[in-house]
C-alpha cells in the first residue's frame, strides 16, 4: 500500500465570481522512503499540491489517502492532529521563532506530542541537532544563524518527531549554492538513514539531482512522472 | 508549559510597544488609585469633622424634633436634668455628653446682618464632645463662662469682627417674639469644619435658654463614643429611655450627615466610572497589542498550524503573552499608586492651590477646608490588579481567536 494517494485531486479558488482552479485532476501515489520532486513553472500548482498533501488545505474535489487514512474529508482539528504526529514541514523562508533559540525551536515541535520526558526530550533535540551540524549552536537564536544554519534548525523540527512524510517547499531558494548543497546533504542523509519520505518542490536543479522521481506539473496537472537512479 | 513559555518569551519581541502598553496599563491604575485615595480621604475626613465639631458620636433627640431638626423649632425639646445627664453618662460606651439648643439668629455687627446658627452649650461637656477647643485662633472656650460668644474665623472675616467687639443676635423666643442676644465676641475658632467656620455662633446654654425662653430644655444631645460602630450603644440607649418613659431616641452621626452620605454614595458611582475607563484602557491596550502582534506574526502562526498546533492552543499563547503585560502593567500601577497614595496620606493636597477661593466644598455639604488627605485602602491595591490582569485575559480571547482561526496557508505565505 503507498505511504500516499492521490485521485482526481482538483482545487479551484475562487477569485470573486470567477473559478480559479490551481489543481485539474492530480493522480498520483508516493511510497514510503521515496525522494521526490514536483518541478514546473510558477502557478503550475506545485505549492498547492503540497499544501493539500501537508493537510494545510483541502480538495474541492478528489480524495487523499495518508497511511491508509483518508484526509481529503478531516475537520480542521483532525487535519491538525495529522500534520502534528504525521508531517514535518520545510519552509523556503524557514519560519522559525524568532524569539526560541534552536533547541527550543525544534523541542517546540516534539513538545507538542508530548510523551517523552524532559530528559528524553533534552537528548533527543540535541542528538537531532547534532544530526544536522548545530552541535554547540543549540543556544543560539535564529538571529545569531545564518541562513543554512537556520534551515537546518528547520529541518531538524520536521525531523524530530519522527513523521510519516516531510514536505519542502523550495527549501534551498533563499540559500546560496554551497550551502544550499550541504542542506541537500542533511536530508538526503535523513532520507537514508531514517527512511523518511521526502516531497520536495523546486526549481533548484541541485535538489533535483539528488531526486530519485521526478513529477512535472503544468496548469495544475502532471505532466510527466518520472523515476531515476 | 512550553505554551506559557512562549508566552512569556514573546514579551521580548516588541518591546517598545509592550513597555507603552504596560505604562498606559500603569498611569491608568496609578490614577484609579490616586482619586480612590482621595476620594476615601474626603469621605473620612468629612466624617471625623462632622464627628468632632458638629454632632459627635450620637445625638439624642425628640423624634418629631429631629425631623424638623433643619428648621430649628424650639418646639419637642429635650429636658435637660441631673436624671438624664446620670443615665447617659452610665451607659456603656460613653465618653462624653454635650447639651446643645440650637437656633436660628440673624447676626448684626451694627452695619451688617447676616442669618448665623446659635448653639447654647456648656463648655466643660462641651469639651469632652468636640475639639472645637484646639483650634482656636483667639480667645477660648471659657470665654462662655463669662458670656461671650465664640465665632468662626470665616465669619470673623466676613462680618469683620474681632475679639471684644460686640455683636447682636436677633432671635424669635418659642413664643415667635422677638427677642436679642448682645454679647461681646470671646474668641475665635478655625476649625476643620467650614460649617463651624462660616456660620456657627457658640454662646453660653443658659444665655441662649433665657433669651429663647425654653426653660431647661435643649434640643440636642450630642454623645462621644469609645464603640464604632455605634449601633450597640444605641439599643441601649434606646431601651433605657423606654424603661423611663422618655419621648427621645438615639440617632447614629451619619443620619446627621446626609450631605457627605450622598458624597460617598457619589463616591460610590464616581469610583465605579473611573474604574470602567481604566479598564476599558486596559482591555484597548490589550487588544491592540494582540491584533498588531498578531499581524506581524501571521507567518508564524500558519507555522504553529502547520506543526499542529490547535486554535486554543495558539490563543492560549497569546492569552500568556497579554496576561504577562497585565500583570507587569498592574505590578507597576500598583507600585506608582504606592507612592502616590503614600504622598497623598503624608502630605496631602491643597484644593485652595488647585482651584483658589472658589471652590467651597462645604456649598456641597462637604466639610472640608483645604487640604485634603489621601487614605490607604490596601484591599483596593489588590482588587484592581487581579481585575486588570483578568480584564488583560478576557481582552486577550477575541482577538487572539481572530489570530489563531486565519487559514494556515495564507497565514504561512503571508508577506
Amino acid at each position: 500500500m503507498p505511504l500516499l494517494e492521490l485521485k482526481k485531486v482538483k482545487k479551484i479558488y475562487k477569485q470573486g465570481k470567477i473559478d480559479v482552479p490551481a489543481l485539474r485532476g492530480i493522480d498520483m501515489t508516493v511510497d514510503e522512503g521515496e525522494f521526490t520532486t514536483i518541478f514546473g513553472p510558477s502557478g503550475s500548482g506545485k505549492t498547492t499540491l503540497l499544501n493539500m498533501i501537508g493537510c494545510l488545505d483541502t480538495p474541492t474535489e478528489g480524495d487523499i489517502h495518508l497511511n491508509g487514512n483518508k484526509i481529503s474529508d478531516l475537520s480542521k482539528k483532525e487535519l491538525a492532529m495529522t500534520r502534528r504526529y504525521n508531517i514535518g514541514f520545510i519552509f523556503q523562508s524557514y519560519n522559525l521563532i524568532p524569539v526560541l533559540t534552536a533547541f527550543e525551536n525544534v523541542e517546540f515541535a516534539i513538545r507538542l506530542i508530548g510523551n517523552l520526558s524532559d530528559k528524553q526530550m533534552r537528548e533527543k533535540v540535541l542528538g537531532m541537532l547534532k544530526e544536522v551540524g548545530l552541535e554547540g549552536k543549540e543556544n543560539r537564536r535564529p538571529g545569531e544563524l545564518s541562513g543554512g544554519e537556520k534551515q537546518r534548525v528547520a529541518i531538524a523540527r520536521a525531523l524530530i518527531k519522527k513523521p510519516k512524510i516531510i514536505l519542502a517547499d523550495e527549501p534551498t531558494a533563499n540559500l546560496d549554492s554551497a550551502t544550499a548543497q550541504d542542506v541537500i546533504k542533511i536530508m538526503i542523509k535523513m532520507n537514508e538513514e531514517l527512511g523518511t519520505t521526502f516531497i520536495f518542490s523546486t526549481h533548484d536543479p541541485q535538489v533535483m539531482e539528488h531526486a530519485r522521481r521526478f513529477i512535472n506539473l503544468k496548469d495544475g496537472t502532471i505532466s510527466s512522472d518520472k523515476r531515476g537512479k | 508549559m512550553f505554551s506559557i513559555r512562549l508566552g512569556f518569551k514573546n514579551l521580548s519581541r516588541q518591546k517598545r510597544r509592550n513597555i507603552i502598553t504596560i505604562f498606559v496599563i500603569a498611569f491608568a491604575f496609578f490614577g484609579y488609585l490616586f482619586i480612590e485615595s482621595l476620594f476615601n480621604g474626603i469621605e473620612e475626613m468629612s466624617f471625623d469633622n462632622i464627628k468632632n465639631f458638629e454632632t459627635g458620636n450620637i445625638q439624642i433627640a425628640h423624634p418629631a424634633y429631629w425631623e424638623e431638626k433643619d428648621d430649628l423649632p424650639l418646639e419637642n425639646l429635650i429636658i435637660w436634668n441631673e436624671d438624664l445627664k446620670e443615665s447617659l453618662l452610665q451607659t456603656s460606651g460613653v465618653e462624653g455628653i454635650s447639651p446643645e439648643l440650637r437656633f436660628s439668629a440673624n447676626l448684626n455687627n451694627g452695619i451688617d446682618e447676616m442669618g448665623v446658627i446659635g448653639v447654647g452649650i456648656i463648655p466643660e461637656y462641651y469639651n469632652q464632645v468636640f475639639q472645637t477647643q484646639d483650634y482656636f485662633i483667639e480667645g477660648s472656650l471659657s470665654a462662655l463662662n463669662e458670656n461671650k460668644a465664640i465665632i468662626g474665623a470665616r465669619l470673623a472675616e466676613l462680618m469683620d469682627l474681632e475679639i471684644d467687639d460686640y455683636i447682636i443676635l436677633l432671635v424669635r423666643t418659642k413664643e415667635d417674639t422677638f427677642n436679642t442676644i448682645d454679647v461681646e465676641v470671646g474668641g475665635v475658632v478655625n476649625t476643620l469644619n467650614p460649617m463651624m467656620n462660616t456660620n456657627t455662633v457658640l454662646l453660653p446654654l443658659s444665655t441662649v435658654q433665657q433669651s429663647l425662653n425654653v426653660d431647661d430644655n435643649v434640643t440636642m444631645i450630642s454623645l462621644k463614643t469609645t464603640e464604632v460602630p455605634e449601633e450597640n450603644i444605641i439599643q441601649s440607649l434606646e431601651s433605657t429611655f423606654q424603661g423611663k418613659e422618655l419621648a427621645i431616641q438615639a440617632y447614629s452621626w451619619q443620619e446627621s450627615a446626609q450631605g457627605v452620605v450622598a458624597f460617598s454614595e457619589m463616591k460610590k458611582g464616581g469610583v465605579g466610572a473611573i474604574m470602567s475607563v481604566v479598564l476599558l484602557i486596559g482591555m484597548v491596550g490589550i487588544i491592540n497589542n494582540v491584533i498588531l502582534s498578531s499581524l506581524e506574526r501571521t507567518s508564524e502562526i500558519g507555522m504553529m498550524k502547520a506543526l499542529g498546533m490547535k486554535e486554543w492552543e495558539i490563543v492560549f499563547v497569546f492569552m500568556v503573552e497579554a496576561t504577562g503585560i497585565g500583570v507587569l502593567g498592574g505590578l507597576t500601577g500598583c507600585l506608582l499608586g504606592y507612592f502616590g497614595v503614600n504622598w497623598m496620606v503624608n502630605s496631602g493636597m491643597s484644593f485652595k492651590a488647585l482651584y483658589g477661593d472658589w471652590l467651597d466644598w462645604s456649598q456641597y455639604g462637604i466639610p472640608i477646608v483645604d487640604r485634603v488627605y489621601g487614605a490607604w485602602n490596601y484591599s483596593t491595591f489588590s482588587y484592581i490588579f487581579f481585575l486588570g490582569v483578568i480584564v488583560a485575559i478576557l481582552s486577550s480571547i477575541i482577538p487572539a481567536y481572530w489570530a489563531a482561526n486565519k487559514d494556515p496557508v495564507e497565514a504561512i505565505y503571508h508577506r
